[in-house]
């Protein structure tokens, strides 16, 4: 999962009452919703390589 | 005690206020509050409460399966309880929710949303003044104890029943002054129009509860025009705002005061041609929606929020906002004495339904005499 950092204390709390603490996931520089599709290109080869680190734990 | 006016009041069956403090410091203690003082709520008081309703209080009122939290009719009156409602107030709570949660954003999520918005609560029929509901002067003022608590009672329904908290899953980013204290009767005395639970369907003079999540609130003061064109146009002008826009889709009301509404009335425009104006008439240009960055909306779709660097249509392509009746609610509120309405902007989708409010069971020991 990859969300934006403004959303860690929501996300952090989602993990807790889905019975899974501490859950790994992933984010991304705020804002995300007016970037335009070449900035959300380059914020997804940015995340990719943890993606893949994440994804082999 | 001590009174509002400075004075003491020292009658033998004063309440004692430092008990009192007590527990409202108890429940501020337990982070049960909204942040004002709640009334601590008894079990005896929770029984008053229940006897207004013929629902089982274990009955789910709603079940947010995300959070693993629901909310049964107990626990909602417990809450209603705390808002400070009187045990009368109950059944237009439980209606209340009820007609929130006909509005689909409600449903998908709308509670946690970054916008933080507010449930609008209108309600009709003679209960109205059975209860003392204002619909006249103020009604988005305070002053008002149904107006006050109703709304209240769910703000407090989805803090300690659902555990929706500001900065965790309240993820407001500002939110809408008086989140929790947009309640009003419509002022069916002084509206030339059918009331808005009768035009949704039910027969007139019952008591209704019509509710939906609203995200902005913004005036329309025209004392300046005797042209029912001329208004409309000022209404059409605050609808039509830039500002507002996220996605295609639009759904914008207008509580038009007595004033207003008569004279539109006195024109001869019922509200169903209220509504086909605003349909014909509110939207903007390409090249408005071009300067404010939002060209990219007038293509529709979820998630069509980007600017184009490139021109997208002819700069005096009129974009619409509304498609359908039901994009537009009008009530009818507030006092004859001024004319100043309001435009607010529904947050998602206002189901166009009114709840009907279940009346008390007749208590056991009236039966049958």
């Amino acid at each position: 999962m990859i969300c934006s950092d403004a959303f860690k204390a929501t996300a952090d709390a989602m993990a807790g009452v889905q019975g899974a603490p501490g859950y790994r996931y992933l984010t991304t520089p705020h804002p995300v919703a007016g970037l335009t599709p070449e900035q959300v290109r380059e914020r997804a080869e940015a995340v990719a390589a943890q993606v893949a680190e994440l994804l082999a734990q | 005690m001590t009174t509002p006016d400075g004075n003491v009041a020292r009658e033998a069956t004063t309440p004692d206020p430092d008990l009192a403090r007590e527990a409202i410091e108890y429940c501020y203690e337990h982070d049960w509050t909204d942040g004002l003082p709640v009334v601590p709520a008894s079990e005896a008081l929770l029984e008053q409460f229940l006897d207004t309703t013929a629902r089982s209080p274990d009955e789910v009122l709603w079940r947010m399966d995300h959070l693993d939290r629901e909310c049964t009719v107990r626990t909602a009156a417990i809450n209603a309880a705390m808002a400070g409602c009187l045990p009368e107030y109950f059944p237009i709570v439980l209606s209340a929710w009820d007609a929130v949660m006909r509005d689909r954003a409600a449903k998908g999520g709308g509670w946690q949303s970054t916008s933080g918005p507010a449930p609008l609560i209108v309600i009709n029929g003679p209960i109205r003044s059975e209860l003392g509901i204002n619909s006249t002067g103020g009604i988005f003022a305070a002053g008002f104890r149904p107006n006050a608590t109703i709304p209240r009672a769910l703000g407090l329904m989805l803090r300690n029943a659902f555990g929706v908290v500001p900065h965790v899953f309240d993820q407001t980013t500002q939110g809408i002054p008086g989140r929790w204290a947009i309640c009003f009767g419509e002022n069916e005395e002084e509206s030339p129009w059918e009331p808005l639970a009768t035009e949704t369907g039910l027969e007139p003079g019952t008591n209704a509860v019509s509710a939906t999540l609203t995200r902005t609130y913004e005036f329309v003061d025209n004392r300046h025009t005797q042209d029912p064109e001329q208004l409309l146009n000022d209404f059409a002008d605050t609808l039509s705002r830039t500002g507002s826009l996220i996605f295609r889709g639009q759904s914008a009301g207008v509580v038009f005061c007595p004033e207003h509404a008569q004279m539109l009335a006195g024109a001869g425009m019922s509200k169903s041609d209220v509504k086909d104006w605003f349909i014909e008439h509110v939207g903007r240009t390409e090249a408005d929606l071009r300067r404010a960055g939002k060209d990219g909306v007038a293509e529709g779709g979820p998630g069509a929020r980007s600017a184009s660097a490139d021109e997208r249509a002819p700069a005096d392509t009129f974009t619409p906002y509304f498609t359908a009746h039901k994009d537009i609610p009008i009530i009818v509120a507030g006092a004859r004495n001024a004319a100043i309405s309001m435009v607010f902007r529904v947050f998602g989708e206002w189901s166009n339904t009114s709840v009907e409010i279940e009346p008390a069971p007749v208590p056991a020991t009236a039966k049958g005499g």
